[in-house]
């Protein structure tokens, strides 16, 4: 196993995030395949202007005006001429695709691949899902001409980051990464997390298993340093949201145990100038997700959202769980990563970790929580990435952010916020000072999944490769 | 099937009785079915399902052919598991999902049936991570296993593998059949609809592709629930 890496060999989006104002996702069919294998040899090249050249890993003196980046599907390699016997070595579930794994992913009832948005609805045809980061629509712009002189370009998907870092429903996001040995990455210089393996999020090193290793698809040109990607689409339901917390604050009202969950006179340690009512919605928010909508981690400061420093690293990365936690295990951050609480599969702490890389998208100029602009979708344009899309994407949403088998006391529910859910049968325990629970109930499913597709981000040296294929 | 019979209706339906007929199906009637509509052999384990009963206490029923059945095969095949049980202890302790499991050696199969919750590729892989030497033992016995070892480099191969070699689980409701065949040949289930006459003709011709077969998906006295909850509800620690 050849553990040295060069990073320069690898795409530039997978160990940190831009952190441009915007993106857009160029949904792409490779109709010409010469044309695409030659504007894939330009874009490693990097020296021709008509022909937008690969974002790497290394780190810049000069901020480029843009980046770019692409990411394949099965389909994709196969259309580009990537011979059968290396196909073959690719994993079940990438060469399957994301709507063959419906079911597992939760992806049914409105969420089903059927009633996906174009293009996503003809999944064999999304060979390619490029990305395009920038401050400033005419750079996406010229890039989309470009692309779309060597593909079909079946659609385009534009996204933005919200003020402070935020995601629809509120929260604060993109605050847990991993971290990884060797990648110095600035945001992250207070993290006090375990360190994870470069196998986590490149194939061809070491994973946090001990002794195990991920299957590399071959030649190892092809395979080596790349990794996978689930590309995700998910529309938010920010009025339902909304709508969900004033009922749940008003049932809570009337409940006989609600001082253990807020005591009287404390409701600014929610939020200045909150009424009860008010600060009951933020409370049932906080633990829904496991952070409080300021990014203030629920399991550091369980009673109050107003710290005197929301960005400390207490506040923000540095703690744990346990048996003892405030933090309800049903909580989405618990749920997609419990770090070194207490779980069921004993072996699995630290072992499905993510890279996430998502923005928001939707109209900019209306109000989600008005229901009168219901018939408008806003959502996250999400990318979650790791080396190996079936002992990590799949692993958490199946057993943990689903069904939640992590925890006897969650197992038979899903993610409050993220998961599969109908008001029927939905249930979330809420945590109260006394060490009791209020369960609250009756809540729909506020995250629709509208498409999406498995990639293979592959490295430098691999595009280089499929260029030089042919047929 | 109608019961008030004319002559021709008992006399087909006294067919399968008769020797000729026997033979006659046999020896040409499945084979030529066969050789016209083959059906790709299904998959094995049970089903993902919406429904989160479902997926807890899942049956595995994997069946793997010997390499040497003899006396001495065997024998060795029972000493791997002997000798190995303080290892599966320790397995089924870290991994956490598993009611039950055992080994069993059946004609000329080493079988290891168990119970387990959630997802069929977590629980292998979980397990090899644990211990993946033992596994390493138990393929080596198996034809084609060699391929396999150590199982913790091949990960993904041998979660493949064990899909293949795990009993396909006859749905519960035959006709859902139609709608398995359908998806693993790549068509969408069930359109065009089919004539249910046809089920039995589309199981004989499931059974040559998949002959063992679990009859169902194993029956619980008692609703669904994790391994985990259990020994909660017992204060055994999970
Ligand atoms: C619309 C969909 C989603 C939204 C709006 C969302 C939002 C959030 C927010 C606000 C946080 C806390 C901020 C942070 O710690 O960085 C978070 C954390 C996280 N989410 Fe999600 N999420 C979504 C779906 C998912 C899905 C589907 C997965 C996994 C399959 C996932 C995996 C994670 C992980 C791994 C963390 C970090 C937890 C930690 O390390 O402690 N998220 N998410």
């Amino acid at each position: 196993m050849n553990t040295e890496f060069d990073s320069n060999d690898l795409q530039g989006n997978i160990l940190r995030g831009y952190r441009r104002d915007l993106v857009r996702y160029l949904i792409l069919e490779v109709d010409n395949p010469a044309a695409a294998r030659r504007f894939l040899a330009a874009a490693v090249a990097g020296n021709n202007d008509a022909v937008p050249a690969i974002t790497r890993e290394k780190s810049w003196t000069r901020k480029p005006g843009f980046c770019f980046n692409i990411g394949l599907t099965y389909e994709g390699l196969r259309a580009l001429g990537t011979p059968s016997d290396c196909l073959a070595t690719f994993p079940t579930e990438f060469v399957q695709g994301m709507t063959h794994r419906a079911i597992k992913l939760g992806d049914f009832g409105t969420s089903a691949p059927a009633n996906w948005a174009p293009p996503f609805n003809h999944p064999e045809r999304v060979h390619v899902v490029a990305s395009v980061y920038a401050n400033d629509t005419p750079q996406l712009d010229q890039v989309q001409d470009q692309v779309a002189r060597a593909f079909n370009v079946l659609g385009v998907r534009n996204g933005y980051n919200l003020e402070d870092d935020k995601v629809y429903f509120g929260y604060v996001d993109n605050i847990s990464q991993p971290r990884f040995n060797r990648i110095d990455d600035p945001d992250q210089a207070k993290v006090d997390e375990p360190i994870d393996p470069l196998g986590t999020i490149l194939l061809g090193y070491p994973t946090r298993f001990e002794d195990v290793l991920f299957r590399v698809p071959s030649p190892a040109e092809l395979g080596h340093n790349g990794t996978f990607n689930a590309f995700r689409i998910l529309a938010q339901d920010v009025a339902g949201f909304e709508r969900y917390l004033d009922t749940a604050a008003d049932a809570l009202l009337r409940h006989p145990d609600v001082d253990q969950l807020l005591a009287p006179g404390e409701e600014d340690r929610i939020g200045a100038g909150l009424d009860r009512h008010g600060a009951l919605r933020e409370i049932v928010a906080a633990q829904m997700c496991g952070r409080w909508r300021n990014g203030v981690s629920y399991e550091a400061s369980p009673d109050a959202a107003v710290v005197p420093d929301p960005r400390a690293p207490k506040f923000r990365t540095n703690f744990d769980y346990d048996r003892t936690s405030r933090c309800p295990a049903g909580s989405h951050m618990r749920r997609v990563n419990p770090r070194g609480g207490p779980i069921v599969q004993r072996i699995a702490n630290y072992t499905r970790r993510l890279v996430r890389r998502g923005m928001s998208y939707g109209p900019r100029d209306v109000d989600p929580r008005k229901p009168e602009n219901d018939d408008q979708e806003w959502g996250l344009l999400g990318n979650f990435i790791g080396a190996n899309l079936g002992a990590q994407f799949e692993a958490v949403m199946c057993d943990w952010l689903n069904l939640g088998l992590q925890d006897p006391n969650i197992t038979g529910s899903n993610d409050p916020l993220f998961g599969a859910n109908s008001p029927e049968s939905s249930w979330f325990d809420l945590t109260l000072r006394n060490g009791g629970t209020i369960r609250l109930r009756g809540f729909p499913r506020f995250v629709t999944t509208r498409g999406g597709a498995y990639l293979f981000l592959p490295s430098l040296p691999a595009i280089r490769y499929l260029s030089e294929l042919n047929g | 099937m109608t019961n008030d019979g004319g002559w021709f209706d008992r006399f087909v339906d006294s067919l399968p009785e008769r020797g000729w007929f026997k033979f006659l199906s046999t020896y040409v009637v499945v084979p030529y079915w066969v050789w016209r509509d083959p059906k790709p052999k299904l998959p094995g384990g049970p089903r993902a399902s919406a429904q989160p009963s479902e997926n807890v206490q899942r049956m595995m029923n994997l069946i793997m052919p010997l390499k040497d059945s003899s006396p001495i095969g065997r024998a060795k095949a029972a000493l791997a598991i002997a000798q190995n049980v303080d290892e599966i202890f320790a397995g089924l302790d870290n991994v956490g999902t598993v009611h039950t499991a055992r080994f069993l050696l059946l004609d000329d199969y080493i079988c290891m049936i168990s119970v387990y919750d959630g997802d069929f590729s977590n629980y292998i892989r979980d397990f090899i991570a644990t211990i993946g030497s033992v596994f390493d033992e138990v393929v080596s016995l198996v034809e084609g296993g060699d391929d396999l070892i150590p199982t913790t480099h091949n990960v993904e191969r041998f979660i493949d593998w064990v899909h293949a070699h795990d009993l396909f689980q006859a749905p519960d409701f035959p006709t859902d059949l139609f709608g398995l065949q359908d998806t693993a040949s790549g068509r969408s289930p069930d359109s065009p609809p089919h004539e249910l006459r046809s089920l039995p003709r589309e199981l004989i011709l499931q059974l040559n592709a998949n002959p063992n077969i679990s009859l169902g998906g194993g029956y619980r006295a008692y609703p669904g629930f994790s391994a985990a909850q259990v020994r909660g509800k017992f204060g055994v620690g999970w």
